[in-house]
């Protein structure tokens, strides 16, 4: 018995010993762990196909792959960026666009960057037709006119520089990937000319970038060897793993902590502007809301700012427009709602309404959306001030689509919505949001007005900025005098980081994406 | 042995049938719930066109009892299905993630019935002393702490407080890039052992020690009451009193006699508890970060993404049977007397 216990305690001991050594080349971690940048992000990757890419994993691919031309940051003096095109000109009816390509570039995999490779890529994405191919739907034909000048034919005007920046549908990548097929994307392999490269890929665990040492920028750069993404769904949790110096980057952590994490010495929170907005849709089909008073008479009853604090606290800002402010197309100078109840009082009495209205109005929204759940309490609580019953009603986004999509006379009153663009022009936010359509589908205030859709796809096709700029502004005019929607507020995006961090940039042409190409570890 | 091959085989056509029975319910409720698969396995923004294409690509314009023969036919032949939103086959998800949430598992229930049957013998022999009390606060508390609550408290002590203890993962990212650890079983403990890789097993060691110990707090619970209350019933039958008789000490007749009589039901309702840890461990997993196949089935629930729902939901209902045939057997060779 007692040899017994003997041999257990020895083992124990043993065990113990071995768990507790170690560390002996922790002078090697440190100077390692510079060489790694640890991300903590909630951004699931769809697909690695990047013809088909159009959800969250643009987090990732903006370092992986590159397109002709990128939307600068703010604060650039020009529109775009070259990126393996170094110029570029249309012709002036705006249906033929010439690239001439940057040289000495080569794809993760070895292959050449040439004007194949261009013509390769938007030919297979527009194939697959996936994710945002339909933003290619104008090309008609893409020549290649030597080997670093590339040539595309448009079957009707477009603005190709827009398109061509997207960071959906126009990625460029490996011509040799022609023999793989789509599952040797999905199983976590990229064949871009990013600055870095894909390493391995656990689904919804873990993604390992690697430096590009063939990349064609300056040669110091990217500073950082490795990126490791850690996907992890919660707000905080990733807090935790920040403070605990666990993670270097986190892309969400709870609104509430912002301001104590931004407080911290050894933490910082960057923040910059979003193309990202909310807009509440009215059913225009439906009454009372079929009533251009009542909508408005909403608009003006609305608490604009007590909205934007419960549910964004100092991330949010009031919207100017339909379109976000500081894209392309916004007008600034559009007549605005402010939050004035007699003025809403007034337009309800104006429309018949002075008692109220007889009927609960349902007020649906994503139910995993925390900015929604929690300003949709005061919707309710204001409309009922005008005489207007609310239910909210908050479903999965799965869900609350499908009933939209149904028919408009069963459908919601009021649908919340959170809206970015697919690439930095404002027709495809104005089209799908408001155009008429036949089947609802994301019109989710059933709106149609041939006028309007008239201006928008005008602008669209015109080769004049200014002359688009101007039917924008007349589109987006209508869409405020006849308030088919409440415009809410544009989203601030906020990075919380670890203090040494240095050089991460927001742009706000590219929600939610991360470029770790300028980002330091001091 | 006969008769277990019997008992056996009649439990696994039992299985059969419940399998059947449950594929038919998540498939009829998956078609219920308001959601378009096509729409959500092409992303947040799809196209009217692209949802028609693939909805035809899928199978999915095509009659309910023909959709469920062909999901059957697949099943049968080892295919599980297209994740909607990750698009990566589920059974080679859950490959990759099962390895994770049964090392977490097992090493709770481990935990669990150390502890649990030496509190519950302790408590049995110290009835209603101030031992026994303890024993019933600690069970008590285990039992109706929320996990997700007690984890938060383990970590502020063990890693903010203490510092002795890693946040959450599975093992240091420093660690894991610079000592890998070659992939075996799965189980990140095992496979750095059976490599030698001493630094990543004491990495993963030192990570595994507070999810399991959070997830193991329910257990103890039920362990302890059980074996307390089955000891005490034990106690009362005239075996022991002959024991007694024949002079036997009482560490024997407690360890030798009783506690294998009294383990039936305290193994019966461990079983239990451990095959509801399969899925119901959502909150640890989330907490400390720990990528097992809660958190998976949590995703896949928020964004309906029914192949995955689904395939869960079989590996469950199977998880569940044959963790109580094991139990079964288990104690039909604890005590004889139980005959299967």
């Amino acid at each position: 018995m007692k040899k017994q216990w003997a041999l257990v305690l020895f083992l124990l001991m043993t065990a113990s010993s071995l768990v507790l050594a170690g560390g002996k080349s922790e002078a090697a971690e440190e100077d390692l762990s510079k060489q790694v940048l640890i991300v903590g992000s909630v951004d699931s990757v769809t697909t690695w196909d990047p013809s088909a890419s159009y959800s969250t994993e643009i987090a990732y691919f903006t370092n992986l792959y590159e397109g002709l031309i990128r939307a600068a940051a703010p604060g650039s003096d020009q529109p775009f960026e070259p990126l393996l095109a170094t110029a570029w000109e249309a012709s002036p009816d705006g249906l033929e666009w010439t690239f001439t390509l940057r040289r000495g570039v080569t794809f993760h995999d070895g292959t050449a960057f040439n004007a194949q490779a261009v013509k390769y890529s938007y030919e297979r994405t527009m194939e697959l037709g996936l994710g945002a191919a339909f933003i290619l739907d104008p090309i008609e034909s893409i020549t290649v006119v030597d080997d670093y000048t590339v040539l595309f034919k448009l079957s009707y005007a477009a603005p190709l520089d827009r398109i061509a920046a997207s960071a959906y549908g126009s990625w460029i990548f490996s011509p040799a990937v022609k023999d793989k097929g789509r599952e040797w994307f999905e199983e976590g392999n990229a064949a871009g000319t990013g600055p870095y490269k894909l390493e391995s890929y656990k689904p919804d665990q873990e993604i390992v970038l690697v430096r590009n040492e063939n990349y064609w920028g300056p040669k110091d750069t990217p500073a950082v060897q490795r990126v490791l993404v850690r996907i992890v769904k919660d707000a905080v949790t990733m807090q935790n793993m920040l403070e605990a110096g666990q993670a270097d980057i986190v892309t969400l952590i709870p609104k509430e902590s912002l301001s104590s994490v931004d407080d911290r010495d050894d933490c910082k929170v960057l923040t910059g502007p979003s193309f990202m907005n909310y807009a509440i849709h009215l059913n225009t089909q439906k009454p009372p809301l079929d009533n251009v008073l009542v909508r408005r008479a909403i608009s003006y009853a609305i608490p604009y700012d007590d909205v934007i604090t419960v549910s964004l606290g100092d991330l949010g800002t009031k919207a100017v427009s339909p379109i976000p402010f500081g894209q392309f197309g916004c007008a600034t100078d559009l007549p605005q709602y402010t939050t004035d109840l007699a003025k809403a009082r007034d337009l309800m009495k104006q429309a018949g309404f002075a008692g109220g209205i007889d009927r609960t109005l349902v007020f649906t929204f994503a139910a995993e959306n925390a900015a929604h759940q929690a300003y949709a309490p005061l919707i309710k609580e204001s409309l009922e001030k005008i005489g207007i019953p609310v239910e909210v009603r908050p479903i999965l986004w799965t869900a609350q689509w499908e009933m939209m999509k149904g028919d408009p006379l069963q459908a919601q009153d009021l649908g919340a919505l959170l809206w970015w663009p697919t690439f930095n022009d404002p027709y495809e936010t104005l089209a799908s949001l408001w155009r008429t359509e036949k089947k609802p589908f994301f019109n989710f205030a059933y709106y149609s007005n041939p006028r309007y859709d008239d201006l928008i796809d005008r602008a669209y096709a015109t080769p004049d900025e200014d002359e688009a700029l101007k039917l924008y502004r007349a589109a987006q005019e209508i869409l405020v005098q006849e308030a088919p929607s409440v415009y809410l507020f544009d989203l601030t995006t906020a990075v919380p980081m670890r203090e040494n961090i240095q050089g991460f940039v927001i742009n706000p042409a590219y929600p939610k994406a991360m470029y770790f190409y300028g980002v330091k570890k001091n | 042995m006969i008769r277990y091959l019997r008992f056996i085989t009649k439990r696994l056509i039992l299985l059969l049938f419940v399998l059947f029975g449950l594929s038919l319910m998540t498939f009829l409720l998956a078609r219920v719930v308001p959601s378009d698969p096509a729409a959500t396995y092409l992303g947040p923004r799809p196209q009217p066109e692209q949802v028609e294409r693939i909805r035809a690509q899928m199978g999915l314009d095509r009659p309910l009892p023909v959709q469920y023969a062909l999901y059957l036919r697949d099943l049968l032949s080892g295919d599980f299905g297209t994740s909607l939103s990750t698009h990566q086959p589920v059974l080679a998800s859950i490959r990759e993630y099962l390895p994770a949430s049964l090392e977490l598992m097992i090493t709770a229930m481990a935990i669990a019935l150390a502890v649990g049957l030496f509190l519950g013998t302790l408590s049995a022999r110290h009835e209603n002393t101030l031992i026994d009390h303890t024993g019933r606060f600690i069970a008590i508390t285990g039992v109706s702490l929320p996990a997700f609550w007690l984890g938060l408290l383990l970590q502020i002590l063990f890693f903010r407080v203490l510092g002795i203890l890693p946040l959450g993962g599975r093992i240091d990212t420093m660690v894991s890039l610079i000592h890998p650890v070659k992939t075996i079983t799965g189980f990140l403990c095992l496979d750095s052992l059976l490599t030698g890789n001493w630094t990543a097993f004491r990495s993963a060691l030192l990570h595994l020690i507070l999810p399991a110990c959070t997830l193991a707090a329910y257990s103890i619970g039920i362990v302890t009451r059980m074996t307390r209350s089955s000891l005490l019933e034990v106690a009362q039958e005239e075996f022991v009193t002959a024991a007694r008789a024949e002079g036997f000490s009482e560490r024997r007749i407690a360890g030798k006699y009783m506690l294998k009589n009294a383990l039936g039901p305290t193994f019966t309702s461990a079983g239990l508890a451990f095959a509801s840890m399969l899925t119901g461990t959502f909150y640890i997993e989330a907490i400390f970060y720990w990528p097992g196949l809660g958190s998976y089935t949590a995703n896949a629930i928020l964004s309906i993404d029914y192949p995955v729902i689904m395939g869960v939901t079989l590996l469950g209902a199977v998880f569940y049977v044959v963790v109580n045939l094991l139990v079964d057997i288990l104690i039909s060779f604890i005590d004889p007397r139980i005959r299967i």
